[in-house]
């Protein structure tokens, strides 16, 4: 069933990313993610859903070859993470803003672009034109410490977008906000995504923003974790916040709430 | 929005006391004051000489104090620049060596801090000879390190993992890496440092003169005890501090202009 709606969904040109088989044992002994099986198309947006300890964070971090995994083979357009990584595939978005307190605003959107090389004429118009993607323009003179919670993650996000990947994770990048700044950032980055057409791939607790924001949403489950089910979410775009309020939302959600109740996914709530 | 600055707590201060060089001359004019007041009350001028004494002590042979000073104000600098720099290449060594060689350079270290200054400082000057600057750059140079090295380490291994792993993320050397992130992140505690390094490497100076030298402030303090001249132990000791304090200032400057949005940073929390 999983595999069957999962070949469905993916575009015609092949895969952009390719998860088989993934495990990941910690030295601990603790079993991560056992088994993994998810196929990426390019320009999806992909939220991963479930509780503490699910293992996608994990997951995203294998992508990301900031850790290796036990057994299994992943493939981002081709290449091993490893190789995607040095070849700075993608643009990853932490739960942490992780901006540089000594750089301005500016500075910050600016850092990738310097460490790899880009001609210094370049760098800050195409930094100047992400704070405004962002809606940040008037502060690049600010330092990090002066914005808001809610205005740091969006420099983290103009500074990952910055050098032009094709492929994005973010790993609960609006998780340490209020509902009302995350609704307006929800808002914001699903317009980012249909002006970029970059593939997203999102990890988050919550339902509502996962139904939101994806094409379709990985349901995992932990103890240990794994990969329940993959639903697919056939909300017309461009959406607003009226989406919320339609009964076919609502319908999503509740697949998702009873694919994590199937798995256990209720049980080990913070 | 941009969280608005806050207004430091506002105590009133004297309109006298606006600006750092206003602050410093009546700093200097009360301390001293108190001083002369309180040393002619007292009465002992071979005990606690009076300012005006002193002041009178270095006109006797202007000349000759400034060379003294200007001879042991090398040495704090050669040394105190020597220093910090080792400091800081070693303490980019010791996170570049695979662990257990970091572990055991670590022990040398310390081992070498814990035998006591003077031994070593006399050593020095067996070594290096009596004459010249050289020993007493060197011994300058070996506060300088150990008042350092820790700090520096420390500020380098301190990096928020977060950022380490952004730069994971963008395929970074280990000299970008220090570049980027290591060094600004730990420049407030290396600012911190360096101050406590200044004064190491002018009590490193004297130290090595009092063991060998034939010139510089340390010498003259020697010598004038000798002769039971105080006023001239308090003048080397004065023109001791007033180096001390060209090189701070030299470094707070630098910190403001390198460490400024630190500074700022921490008063507005």
């Amino acid at each position: 069933m999983t595999e069957s709606q999962v070949k469905a969904k993916s575009t015609p040109t092949g895969s952009l990313v390719s998860v088989q088989n993934v495990s990941m044992v910690f030295a601990t002994g603790t079993v991560a993610l056992k088994e993994a099986n998810l196929e990426i198309g390019a320009g999806e947006f992909i939220s991963l859903i479930g509780p503490s300890g699910c293992g996608k964070t994990t997951l995203l971090r294998l992508l990301a070859d900031l850790i290796q995994p036990t057994s299994g083979a992943i493939r981002i357009g081709g290449k091993t993470p490893e190789e995607a990584r040095k070849s700075r595939a993608y643009g990853y978005v932490f739960q942490a803003p992780t901006l540089m307190e000594w750089r301005t605003v500016l500075q910050n959107v600016m850092l990738p672009l310097e460490v790899m090389n880009f001609p210094a004429h370049e760098r800050r118009p195409r930094a100047e034109k992400m704070l405004g993607l962002v809606g940040l323009e008037k502060f690049a003179r600010s330092y990090p410490w002066q914005l808001s919670g809610g205005m740091q993650q969006r420099v983290s996000i103009a500074r990952a977008l910055a050098f032009d990947p094709q492929l994005l994770f973010m790993d609960e990048p609006f998780g340490a906000l209020d509902e009302i700044t995350r609704e307006n950032l929800n808002l914001e980055l699903l317009r980012l995504w249909r002006e970029t057409g970059k593939t997203i791939i999102f990890v988050t607790h919550s339902i509502p923003e996962a139904v939101f924001l994806s094409t379709r949403i990985v349901v995992m489950t932990p103890r240990p974790g794994k990969i329940e089910t993959v639903i697919p979410v056939d909300l017309p775009q461009p959406r607003d916040f009226e989406t919320r309020e339609t009964p076919q939302f609502f319908e999503i959600a509740t697949q998702v709430r009873e694919a994590l109740r199937k798995g256990h996914g209720f049980e080990v709530q913070e | 929005m941009a969280r608005a600055i806050r207004p430091t707590p506002s105590k009133p201060t004297p309109a006298l006391l606006q600006g750092e060089g206003m602050r410093w001359l009546v700093f200097a004019v009360v301390s001293l004051g108190v001083w002369e007041l309180g040393a002619r009350l007292y009465n002992a001028p071979f005990l606690l000489p009076t300012p005006s004494r002193i002041l009178q002590e270095f006109l006797k042979t202007p000349n000759l104090v400034l060379q003294n000073a200007w001879v042991t104000a090398q040495e704090i600098v050669l040394g105190f620049v020597l220093g910090a720099l080792i400091a800081h290449l070693a303490a980019v060594l010791l996170i570049v060596l695979p662990k257990w060689l970091e572990d055991f350079i670590f022990r040398l270290v310390s081992t070498l801090n814990s035998i006591p200054f003077v031994a070593l400082a006399s050593l020095v000057v067996v070594w290096l000879g009596v004459n010249g600057i050289g020993s007493k750059v060197a011994i300058a140079g070996l506060y300088t390190f150990f008042a350092l090295v820790y700090f520096v380490h420390k500020g380098l291994v301190s990096t928020d993992t977060g950022k380490e792993e952004l730069l994971t993320s963008y395929n970074v050397s280990f000299a970008q890496r220090v570049r980027f992130l290591k060094l600004p992140s730990a420049l407030p505690i290396i600012f911190t440092s360096l101050k406590g390094g200044a004064m190491a490497a002018v009590n490193g100076a004297i130290v090595g003169e009092l063991f060998g030298a034939f010139q510089g402030l340390g010498f003259m303090i020697l010598d004038s005890r000798y002769v039971g001249n105080t006023a001239r132990v308090f003048l080397a000791a004065v023109c001791c501090t007033l180096v001390g304090w060209l090189l701070l200032g030299l470094l707070t400057a630098l910190e403001r202009r390198w460490v400024g949005w630190h500074l700022e940073m921490t008063r507005q929390r």
